[in-house]
């Protein structure tokens, strides 16, 4: 009983101590309950009848009638499967770039030419995709630069743009077109904090470069793309969105409606039902919620430390 | 002994140039070209002509060089506009950023604040599930932000990786910095203004890059939150700009007033907008590498 007490006047004391930094945080935590948890209360609107005039709060509960519409619209599934095949393909074709740029961009002796090398990858990730999709549709376009050099070169234009066939490689080429650089920087940085010692008894070994390579470097980088694997596996329900919205036009929008971009249209583009939108959206959420917890899980029992903190 | 022989080795190392040295600086070059060339693509059409374009797209450097199109831009006024909405949103909303970020990010990173742990999961969590654009709309109805800058400044107000970044940061201070100044009587925000702050100041600058990029780049939530006219952002601009483009084409006939150069219009709108980050980021490189690093130490 007593330990209890003390315990608890332990704990007010502390707070008091601790007054000027609770003071200090309050407007951060104000604005998280705002602008971040008022909303997610707002997901609640998934199992109401939104009528304007009541607003979210007061608007009527219909429980799991609004779900019944949902998966009765067909270009619901169709998106949330576009979703994660698209994402998975990016698995496959954009998660292993920046680790072999990496990789190379290691081996370059001449420091100064590195560097120039790494500015250029590393740019175009600090441009919005508004600006990376103009540069793509005026360079890929069928009287753009692209085709201009294909047909120097003797061959036939190829539609870049407007080819449904054509669309996912679209995606994951220009993604590595404007991200690789970024995240080549993050296994760079894993690389320079592997031991020389390791390097220099290779080379007593005999190794060749390749051999050190693929014996040294790739393994002690593994942790590193663990983290970054399952973050991408974690996140598989929303990329993508900035990048299908702004570089997909009339031709393709439909082999790059995502899940995103569904949402994004039957809420925007038409007459809104904020109810039935809500509850895409909560589907949604959830979905990826779970998606980055099993992620975390799994990289912790790979041994990591798992991604959050 | 060991010196010696780390030197010897590294000496050797460097004199041989294989094969793989040569591949490899082939394709890393190959790569760098692919991205350089569609960039002076972009410049090269912005500053040429109409014909010249048409006859060869492939410009690098026009023969006939002309600032027509940028004429155009400043006739067209949406840039300007677009300039002048998106510094208006750099200087309101990076301080607005910074506030909340080093507010949180320092208090957070004190051991003595009670549950800390706690606070950090909330933040966190947000990372993983989110409401989603309907309800945050909903929200700035409710509160009347809609078609004002700070439904756009305030929703993006906080960037949950940035603080934590920064926590990691702050964190990693000496301690006994700040436990002798506490035993000089100083209060918290005395200590975070006087002694933290000043020995911050890299990831401070590298923070304020990198929301100044974001505040650059914002569009989405103008586009849903702003239905105005006359504020559009930068990034918007540039849309409308490039968007429209590809009609006037179809009836550039019927198109009245002085005939534009659709094309390299857009490409001078893209060069216009990307211009201070072009200018400005190789220096500042070592800036958001270093930032990202420190993140990435987390992670």
């Amino acid at each position: 009983m007593k330990n209890q007490s003390v315990k608890k006047k332990g704990v007010l004391i502390d707070i008091w101590k601790a007054r000027e930094l609770f003071l200090l945080i309050l407007p951060g935590i104000i604005w998280y309950i705002v602008f971040a948890y008022i909303p997610i209360y707002g997901l609640s609107l998934a199992f109401k009848q939104y009528k304007a005039n009541l607003g979210i709060f007061r608007s009527p509960w219909v429980g799991l009638e609004n779900y019944k519409y949902v998966f009765r619209d067909p270009a619901f599934m169709e998106s949330v499967f576009r979703t994660i095949v698209i994402n998975f393909g990016r698995i496959i074709f954009q998660f292993p770039f920046p680790i072999i740029l990496a990789l190379m961009l290691n081996e370059v002796r001449v420091n100064r030419y590195k560097k120039i090398l790494q500015t250029i990858y590393t740019f175009p990730h600090f441009l919005s995709w508004i600006v990376i999709a103009s540069i793509m549709v005026n360079v890929l376009d069928s009287r753009g630069m692209v085709n201009a050099i294909i047909t120097m070169l003797g061959g036939e234009k190829f539609n870049f743009l407007g080819n449904t066939r054509f669309f996912k490689p679209l995606l994951y080429i220009t993604e590595n077109w404007k991200s690789s650089g970024w995240t080549m920087i993050i296994y760079l940085a894993a690389i320079s904090g592997i031991d020389i010692e390791q390097y220099e008894s290779a080379k007593i070994d005999g190794a060749s470069r390749l051999q050190t390579i693929w014996h040294i470097t790739v393994p002690s980088i593994k942790s590193t793309m663990i983290v970054l694997l399952v973050l991408q596996v974690g996140n598989i329900m929303t990329q993508g969105f900035d990048q299908i919205f702004n570089i997909s036009n009339p031709a393709t929008a439909k082999a790059g409606e995502i899940l995103d971009i569904y949402i994004y249209r039957i809420t925007f583009q038409g007459t809104a039902d904020f109810s039935f939108s809500t509850a895409v959206s909560l589907f949604r959420s959830v979905i990826n919620f779970i998606f980055l917890i099993t992620a975390d899980r799994v990289t912790k029992a790979l041994g990591s430390d798992g991604l959050f903190a | 002994m060991e010196k010696a022989k780390t030197v010897y080795k590294k000496r050797n190392f460097t004199n041989r140039i294989e094969i793989l040295d040569i591949i490899l600086l082939i394709f890393l070059t190959i790569w760098a070209l692919l991205i350089i060339m569609p960039f002076i693509n972009v410049i090269g059409i912005s500053f040429a002509t109409e014909y010249e374009y048409y006859n060869s797209p492939l410009i690098l450097i026009p023969k006939n060089f002309t600032f027509f199109n940028y004429e155009s831009l400043i006739m067209d006024g949406r840039i300007w506009i677009g300039y002048r909405t998106t510094i208006i949103y750099l200087l309101v909303g990076v301080p607005i950023n910074m506030f909340l970020t080093v507010t949180m990010a320092y208090g957070l990173s004190r051991p003595n604040l009670p549950f800390r742990k706690y606070f950090v999961y909330f933040i966190v969590f947000t990372m993983m599930f989110n409401g989603g654009i309907i309800p945050l709309y909903l929200l700035m109805k409710q509160l009347k932000f809609i078609n004002t800058m700070w439904a756009v400044l305030l929703g993006a107000g906080l960037n949950s990786f940035y603080l934590i970044v920064m926590r990691n940061y702050f964190m990693q201070l000496p301690v006994s910095l700040i436990e002798s100044a506490k035993l000089n009587g100083a209060s918290e925000l005395r200590i975070l203004i006087s002694i933290v702050l000043p020995i911050s100041m890299p990831i401070i600058a590298t923070i304020i890059l990198f929301y100044s990029v974001d505040r650059w780049n914002e569009w989405y939530y103008s586009m849903i939150f702003v239905r105005k006219k006359g504020v559009l952002p930068l990034q918007l601009a540039l849309r409308s700009i490039v968007m429209e483009s590809q009609q006037s084409e179809q009836f550039s006939a019927s198109v009245t007033g002085p005939r534009k150069f659709s094309e390299g219009m857009k490409m001078g709108a893209v060069i216009v907008t990307m211009l201070p980050i072009m200018c400005v980021f190789p220096f500042l490189q070592k800036y958001f590498v270093k930032g990202i690093l420190i993140g990435a130490i987390k992670g």
